[in-house]
């Protein structure tokens, strides 16, 4: 896409300099004069009632200003246990001091008395009727149950006529499937289409198997932490480190029961949030009530340790799926019913079960899923929430299919990839969809016909789907007397969102990316931008930024019009000035020059404004094949070769774009083979880096991202959110690949090499 | 608690401080002497976020207490650029597109440092092995190992 001056190049990031130098403030890089520091006691038992909170020890300790508990939350939401404790870790009180270690010490110092109760971890024990339960109200009917119980409801309701008998005859084939109601249950979700019945009976080859995906955590690299100064007049200040400001400032609000205005959160950069990084309970308002409490600034900083008990990772789930196909390979049925392990509060992005129909052409689905409860903390979003695990299971059996009908994996899934146009199962149309030639481009880079492999050598293929968010933005674009232009706006970034920005104002200004700069406003200040979660910054802001350009635009050839005594409609940009298009004599003014004469203007000075709200957004594709290796003595799987191909509709700036590729396909691999969040019956045993494995550059070669551009039509100049498709295929990729490497088909994550070892020997899942 | 005297040379300035014995040198880095380029990722020693050079070693400043540095000079990445211009692997992180959001930058490049440092002809095998110790969660780190080796290059073309 050449006809672009500044889009589509590999421009250097707008912040790179306070990147590289250690200039750049991360939200524990703030202090406050007279700040204090808040940490936290917090729960040695999964399960247990609190009997007596005994503070007086600490109190005594010199350094300590004050300690709070759910007493001291007003507004009566939870922000610290008071009754029972529901996971290992939670906090029960916090204790703010002039020093990091008292503070510490002091929380050492307070007394927790318990009852400990039987705790339960595991979902699939979590929805017995023996399990513990953690919460009230908790149960629900399994789809065979349900199917029935949506019946009988009707019918009692129908007063028109006498259902009695068929009522009875309902209620007793319910008790024939009495096992099937389902305990601890915090949510769940149903969708279908056709009937998966009569698509299970026309195909030649049904094949069932059960998945199994850990939970894992976000692994952000800086933890939580929040800095909060309460004045007397009741002003909140904090300085947060989020994916969303405008959420962190709603968020507190509605927590504490502040009003709005009362609110300002000051963004600070961020080190990474992965889906991580939106909530408020971890240390925003416990910060904010220490401040209340003291007067003082406070500052609270998760350590690593706590990141793993306290945090809110993706979690883990189970998956049961059948699928069904034809000898040719059509696939006609799929059924899913999935276990979301959602710990101890409800959530758990089970919505994105129904992507099990994955981007292919069937008439026949089925998904039920449950989010259960088990004594772990709760879970948040993790870089395309739900899909990576979902499409593991999904994928997984794909490729099962086509090594037991001899099909080409990569064959067997264009053939029944979706097209623009083609009906989703439980879905609307297909809109403008790039799927095939993703899976090709990502072929065609590996030659992947003409692929070789030595001995427990084998390659994997599997792609994933996501569809990126949008939501409102606003923003101001000024232009200086100088010629040069500025962004002014509120939303977060953290992958160079903002040079994107200033690539799309650049361009429809024919001003040098050099004479674009972008500053980010606290809440406060900035108008309203949505959050930085879901892909959504390049589409919403991108698109918020070309109004806004566009809305400069008009006023800078409205100036010029004046000026050169010309009509708007024979002007036009070029170079960073107005000239006319034709003309004889040519003439022109600079943006300068017109910033200098706008402020006599009635007028006044030149700011364009851009406001978003919605429009529809396309589904990408992420494709991945990679090439392993595996020792059978040592059970380790070597990756010889990864390439990720990714429909980003348009890359603005391929250097960020390929970043996000690597990125997200390093996090899935090591989701497929080292990462697991370990749970015994006392709660999380591995909350740090050396029994909670993560990859590092010594544990990969290069991945080798390829980009393909389908247009979104709503996109700002056709792109797409990046950010999360790339980690979606690559659990099934690593999985298919060890499959088609030594034969042996791995259900339940991680791949770790005592695992594979194991499923060598016969005995493994 | 009581504090110790300490002398040290952070980045050319000597500095004499009374430091409680059970801060880490990353704390007093941070919070005592205010250079907060060097992060803190998980104070165990194990994510590579609050790496520095010490006495011309890469060393992970939360595994340190203050005290130990007591004579020691220390290189955080406040101290490798000069007035005008960027360290070579600086730059390299820029042009390579070697960080998203940053917080391991430091680390990464005063860790890339040391080890250029003592390996300036590295091989892209050694330099993925030398930065095992540090934590990239955005990257995946191609863009990474490319930026050191292009420094490298530039280093012993300089
Ligand atoms: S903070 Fe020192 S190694 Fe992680
Ligand atoms: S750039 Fe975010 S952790 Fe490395």
């Amino acid at each position: 896409m050449s006809e672009y001056a500044v889009l589509g190049k590999r421009v250097p990031r707008v912040d790179a300099l306070e990147k590289v130098t250690g200039a750049a403030q991360y939200g524990g890089d703030v202090h406050l004069p007279g700040m204090l520091h808040g940490k936290f006691v917090r729960s040695k038992h999964p399960h247990a009632k609190i009997l007596n909170i005994d503070t007086s020890e600490a109190e005594k300790l010199p350094g300590v200003r004050a300690i709070i508990t759910q007493d001291d939350v007003e507004s009566g939401r939870r922000v610290f246990a008071s009754d029972k404790v529901l996971y290992l870790g939670e906090p029960i009180a916090a204790v703010a001091a002039t020093d990091p270690d008292i503070a510490e010490e002091a929380a050492d110092l307070i007394q927790i008395d318990y009852e400990v109760l039987p705790a339960v971890q595991d979902v699939m024990e979590a929805i017995q009727p023996d399990a513990p339960r953690l919460h009230s109200d908790d149960t629900k009917d399994g789809p065979a149950r349900r199917a029935i119980s949506t019946v009988l409801r009707k019918l009692e309701r129908d007063n028109s006529q006498d259902h009695s008998a068929e009522i009875a005859e309902l209620n007793a084939q319910l008790e024939t499937i009495e096992g099937e109601v389902y305990y601890n249950i915090s949510a769940e979700t149903h969708s279908a289409s056709g009937d998966v019945e009569q698509g299970f009976a026309e195909s030649d080859l049904v094949v069932e198997d059960t998945y199994v995906i850990p939970r894992v955590h976000q692994t952000y690299m800086e933890p939580h932490v929040s800095v909060a100064d309460v004045e007397s007049t009741g002003k909140v200040t904090v300085w947060a480190s989020t994916q969303g400001p405008f959420a962190i400032r709603s968020g507190i609000a509605g927590t504490l029961g502040i009003p709005l205005n009362q609110i300002n959160v000051i963004p600070t950069t961020m080190g990474g949030g992965f889906g991580g990084r939106f909530g408020v309970v971890l240390t925003h308002v416990p910060a904010v009530l220490l401040s209340q409490k003291t007067g003082r600034p406070v500052k609270i900083q998760m350590t690593r340790e706590e990141e793993f008990t306290d945090g809110r990772p993706a979690p883990g789930c189970v998956i049961k799926l059948k699928t069904g196909v034809k000898n040719d390979g059509t696939i006609l049925a799929r059924e899913g019913l999935a276990f979301w392990d959602s710990g101890s509060i409800s959530g758990a992005s089970i919505g994105s079960t129904i992507r099990l129909r994955g981007v292919y052409k069937f008439p026949h689905l089925k998904v039920d899923a449950y989010g259960v409860y088990t004594n772990k903390s709760g879970t948040a979003a993790y870089r395309a929430p739900g899909t990576p695990q979902v499409a593991f299971a999904g994928e997984s059996q794909l490729d099962e299919i086509a090594r037991k009908l001899n099909l080409d994996p990569v064959e067997f899934r264009l053939k029944n990839m979706r097209v623009t146009g083609d009906p989703v199962p439980a879905g609307p149309k297909e809109p403008k969809v790039g799927y095939k030639e993703t899976l090709q481009a990502v072929a065609d880079a590996v030659d992947w016909k003409n692929r070789t492999k030595g001995p427990n050598q084998g390659w994997g293929v599997a792609i994933g789907d996501w569809t990126n968010g949008c939501g409102p933005g606003g923003m101001f674009v000024s232009i200086h007397e100088d010629g040069s232009a500025r962004i002014f706006h509120g939303s977060i970034d953290i992958t160079g969102t903002d040079t994107a920005l200033a690539q799309i104002v650049a361009e429809i200004l024919t001003l040098p990316y050099e004479d674009v700069t972008i500053s980010r406003g606290d809440t406060d200040s900035a108008p309203y931008a949505t959050g930085s979660g879901g892909s959504v910054v390049t589409f919403t802001m991108g698109n918020t930024a070309k109004l806004a350009a566009e809305d400069t635009q008009r006023r800078l050839l409205e100036l010029a019009s004046e000026r050169l005594n010309t009509e708007v409609e024979s002007l036009e940009l070029k170079d960073g000035r107005v000239s006319t298009i034709v003309g004889d004599p040519p003439k022109s003014i600079g943006f300068g020059e017109l910033a200098a004469y706008s402020l006599s203007t009635t007028g006044g000075p030149i700011v364009g404004k851009g406001s978003f709200a919605r429009k529809p957004s396309t589904p990408a594709l992420a494709a991945q094949i990679a090439k392993v290796e595996i020792d059978p003595e040592t059970g380790r799987i070597k990756v010889l070769k990864m390439a990720s191909s990714q429909d980003v509709g348009f890359a603005i700036n391929p250097m960020a774009v390929e970043g996000q590729i690597e990125g997200g396909t390093v996090q899935g691999y090591a989701w497929a083979t080292m990462e697991e969040m370990q749970y015994d019956k006392k709660g999380n045993v591995n909350p740090g880096f050396v029994d909670y494995r993560v990859p590092t550059s010594a544990d990969l070669p290069t991945v080798e991202s390829v980009i393909v551009e389908v247009e979104a039509p709503d996109g700002p100049f056709g792109a797409k959110g990046v950010g999360e498709p790339p980690i979606t295929p690559t659990l099934a990729t690593m999985a298919n690949a060890v499959t088609d490497a030594v034969g042996i088909r791995i259900t339940e994550l991680p791949m770790k090499p005592e695992k594979v070892v194991a499923a060598l020997h016969g005995n493994g899942k | 608690m009581k504090k110790h005297p300490v002398s040290l040379t952070v980045n050319t300035d000597t500095y004499d401080l009374l430091i409680e014995p059970r801060k880490t040198l990353l704390a007093t880095l941070r919070d005592t002497i205010g250079l907060t380029g060097t992060k803190e990722g998980c104070s165990t020693g194990d994510c590579g976020a609050c790496t520095v050079i010490v006495d011309g070693k890469a060393v992970t400043s939360c595994m340190m207490l203050g005290v130990s540095a007591n004579g020691k000079e220390i290189t955080t990445v406040e101290g490798l650029a000069s007035r005008d211009q960027l360290h070579p692997i600086q730059q390299a992180f820029i042009d390579k597109g070697g960080y998203q959001c940053g917080f391991c930058t430091p680390g990464f490049i005063v860790a890339s440092k040391a080890y250029l440092d003592e390996n300036p002809n590295a091989t892209e095998a050694e330099i993925r092995h030398a930065l095992g110790n540090n934590i990239c969660r955005c990257t995946g780190y191609t863009k990474i190992i490319e930026a050191v080796m292009s420094a490298a290059e530039a280093m012993r073309n300089a």
